[in-house]
């Protein structure tokens, strides 16, 4: 290589002041002066002088928050505008702890998802204020929410008595895990006109998914139920289901109808779980590829057609094509030991979506603007986006709506994500059925109703309260669960798979009980008291 | 083919073995990239579903539509190349003078400095410090916070030095003094000159090092139209694993139908994506690999 020595000069040279220019750009941080500004208590504009906070939240990747129209109409209307603090949502939890750490507060968090622990911690340490005082002034449609709604108020509140953030309220939204769904197509060929009720006959279905060749290529490829591990845990896309076969509404943590808390892994019902899933091991019924296969490949059998029973939001995006109401809702089925299935429910409040750290200097106006979005309209314009884009009222009195041909043509889901921020992440807001009035589809209507016959009809219900564990409490679950449930995953997929007798049962109980199982139940018994209490 | 000597029957073993052996280290090497090459033009649910094994299955060629319609990857792609172009010019300024003068044994305090200088490779600041640094310095959500906290690396400044140190002899050096030559311009005119091969390593290690890199970005970087390639890339592809992780969750419809459709176009474009983000990385690493070979084993080798 022949190198000339005033080219590399020149290079150097143009690098380092290329660099150096590039580390210019960011040293303008505006310490926000707080001069005085009235804000008004009710109506737009929020403020009479524009003014800007910061924000960070969690970001889809899809469109620069800038040019979202929906926060610029917010910011038109109110007078506040944001700066956008994004991080990408996969690794959202990394950049908070790190902005946490370094005392890098943004103004307000949205959609940020703070844990009931990171919600007292720093609300403890002031690095969160104390919201209930603005929200009694500044807040209307969220006050009026919580009146309604006293259940609201006792999950958002901390044990100390303040309310440190403002909550997801999703009320319309059912389901605390996606359903199952059997194939339509395999009912129709095994000529099945009632779906199975209890757990022997959901085994027989499946025995004669394997058998009988439903999907007709000739082939034993058929699947009966398929299911995927995460890191989090085992099979969990199937087993709320079938766990509720035998009484048991939650994984780990739930109550019963006599305000009893239950630790899931070692109750009675749970090992009749287990000894259910190891018989359909052991029958070939469970995939085997369960424990170790990802969903896209689950996904790939379903586009095959080889699975019977199956989870996922919607059955179609396992199966492919267009959704259709041809593959039914799994209805869920009791054992011989419970006279009725115990069937969760969403509980439709998720805490920790919008908070107001310190260094805000305009708090009540956040409140404001934050408040908008508990109201009808404005939980619309944040979930729609406006008026005349992808809707246009039918008749505005009763709420009535017809959607819009998407502009440009595509998917309508897929614009209104580059409209809003309101699109996978849990964003502060009320979701409520008038904002859909008139938008909904047949499918929709359909799945609807299966959720409420299948589902709420036969007594669907939260199994645990969203509620708030102490500093100590939390901090003694967490150091207790990282060995209990590292313990139970991997005990959990020895007894199904067969590699651990069921009459290990008692040992491994004693070893829970060992490590703790008993303590959890307690601390969470005690919260579930201050919580009904409150 | 008539050979000199006849070969015998033990050369003849000896070089079949051989060849087997070459074969298979050949395949093991090449199949990963054939399966990425092909998976990228067949239908993820061939892919997927273990049908496409090594050659293209159901062709499709939306994967590598979707990856040259979207602006966020080349954007992604723009932003690298600045990166890696200006972060390696930086790199190269910074760690071959520093290499230099630790090379020389007449400057004063070697020994001192370099211990300094090795404490850093050792003990880091930790996370929390160094964003604090960066921070105040003004750099949060700049390009500057990717080029100029990673300016200089101690392992290859050691590397760098140690070339110097053996393939640059003192003497050379000496003459030069005597015939009247500064030290800077011994530099630029003499050593230099003579030091391609490890210029071309250094190059090909930062350069490689701030192509793959996305941690500064995902810790530094609050605003999308800066991210760099490999971010874009992360957020498809792990956005993509959420997606299995989180259905299973307590999440809203809206979460999940937008989990959904990105899996899906996630499925349809990764492996394109990572097609054409390795590419140019494997378009120059054959020219810099004459350089790459001989500059590490001179660090290695004292004559």
């Amino acid at each position: 290589m022949n190198i000339r020595s005033k080219a590399w000069k020149l290079l150097m040279v143009g690098g380092l002041g290329a660099s150096l220019l590039a580390g210019c750009g960011g040293s303008d941080e505006a310490a926000n002066s707080a001069e005085k500004v009235t804000v008004s208590k009710e109506g737009f504009p929020i403020v009479e002088t524009p003014i800007k906070l910061t924000m960070m939240a969690p970001d889809v990747g899809i469109q620069n928050w800038e040019d979202m129209v929906v926060l610029q109409e917010m910011a038109k209307k109110s007078n506040v505008s944001f700066e956008y603090k994004n991080a990408p949502k996969e690794s959202f939890d990394t950049k908070k702890n790190l902005v946490f750490a370094s005392e890098d507060y943004p103004d307000v968090f949205y959609a940020a998802g703070l844990t009931p622990s990171e919600q007292l911690k720093y609300g403890e340490q002031g690095v969160l204020i104390p919201l209930e005082g603005l929200i009694d002034e500044y807040a209307p449609n969220f006050k009026a929410l919580l009146d309604e709604y006293p259940d609201v108020r006792k999950s958002i509140t901390a044990p100390d008595g303040h309310i440190y953030s403002l909550p997801v309220v999703e009320f319309s939204q059912h389901w605390y895990r996606n359903p199952m769904w059997y194939n339509g197509e395999f009912l129709e060929a095994l000529g099945i006109d009632k779906l199975p009720e209890t757990t022997e006959e959901l085994y027989d279905y499946l025995k004669r998914v394997k058998e009988e060749d439903p999907n007709g290529n000739g082939k034993a490829d058929e699947i009966p139920i398929s299911s995927v591990t995460t890191s989090a845990a085992n099979v969990r896309d199937i087993r709320t289901w079938l766990l509720g076969a035998f009484g048991i509404y939650e994984e780990e943590i739930y109550v019963d109808d006599s305000d009893v808390v239950h630790y899931t892994p070692v109750e009675e019902g749970y090992k009749q779980y287990l000894e259910y899933m190891n018989r359909l091991w052991t029958d070939g019924l469970l995939d085997p590829e369960s424990f170790s296969q990802t969903g896209e490949q689950k996904k790939a059998k379903g586009q095959n057609n080889q699975l019977g029973l199956f989870s996922d939001w919607h059955a179609y995006m396992t199966k492919g094509g267009e959704p259709s109401d041809k593959d039914p809702m799994f209805l869920p089925v009791r054992s011989e030991y419970v006279d009725k299935a115990a069937i969760a429910k969403n509980r439709g409040i998720t805490t920790g979506a919008f908070a107001i750290t310190k260094t805000n200097p305009y708090p009540e106006a956040s409140m404001r603007w934050v408040d908008y979005l508990y109201s009808y309209e404005g939980a619309l314009l944040f979930n729609k986006g406006p008026e005349g884009t992808l809707w246009e009222y039918e008749n505005e009195a009763d709420r009535t709506k017809k959607a819009l041909p998407v502009p440009g043509g595509g998917d309508s889901e897929e614009y209104r994500s580059t409209l809003t921020p309101n699109y996978g992440i849990p964003a502060p807001t009320v979701s409520m059925d008038d904002i859909t009035k008139g938008l909904k589809n047949d499918f929709d209507l359909w799945v609807e109703k299966e959720t409420k016959t299948k589902l709420l009809d036969n007594g669907a219900r939260a199994p645990f309260p969203a509620l708030f564990l102490t500093v100590e409490e939390q901090s003694e679950i967490n150091s207790l669960n990282s060995d209990l449930s590292t313990y139970v995953k991997q005990m959990e997929a020895k007894f199904i798979t067969g590699a651990e007798p069921i009459s290990g049962w008692d040992a491994y109980v004693e070893t829970l009980n060992k490590m703790g199982a008993n303590r959890v139940k307690e601390i969470n018994q005690a919260a579930y008291d201050r919580w009904k209490a409150s | 083919m008539i050979t000199a000597i006849q070969e015998s029957k033990g050369d003849k073993v000896f070089l079949i073995c051989t060849y087997i052996y070459l074969s298979v280290a050949l395949l093991i090497v090449l199949y990963p990239l054939i399966y990425i090459l092909s998976a990228s033009i067949s239908s993820p649910q061939a892919v997927n579903s273990g049908q496409m094994w090594l050659f293209p299955k159901d062709v499709t060629w939306a994967g590598y539509e979707l990856v040259f319609n979207n602006p966020k990857i080349w954007n992604g792609y723009l932003n690298t190349i600045i990166y890696t172009l200006v972060g390696t010019l930086l790199n190269l300024a910074v760690t071959l003078p520093a290499a230099y003068a630790l090379s020389r044994s007449d400057f004063f305090g070697r020994g001192w400095f370099m211990a300094f200088i090795l404490l850093t490779m050792f003990f880091s600041g930790g996370l929390v410090p160094t964003y604090l640094v960066v921070k105040n310095l003004g750099l949060i959500d700049t390009m500057g916070a990717l080029i100029l906290p990673a300016a200089a690396s101690v392992w290859n400044i050691v590397v760098a030095r140690t070339f110097f140190q053996s393939a640059i002899p003192k003497e050379l050096q000496e003459a030069a003094h005597i015939d009247g030559c500064t030290n800077l311009k011994l530099f630029w005119r003499i050593v230099l000159p003579l030091s391609a091969p490890i210029i071309a390593v250094m190059a090909l290690f930062y350069g490689v090092g701030h192509w793959n890199s996305y941690f500064p970005s995902l810790i530094y970087l609050n605003s999308e139209d800066k991210y760099p390639l490999q971010m874009v890339l992360r957020q498809i592809l792990v956005l993509q694993e959420m997606s299995a992780e989180t259905t299973g969750a307590a999440i809203s419809g809206d979460i999940a139908q937008a989990m959904n459709s990105k899996a899906e176009t996630a499925s349809l474009i990764k492996y394109g994506v990572i097609v054409v983000s390795t590419l140019p990385i494997i378009a120059v690493y054959p020219f810099l690999q004459r350089y790459f070979v001989q500059g590490v084993m001179v660090g290695s080798v004292k004559g």
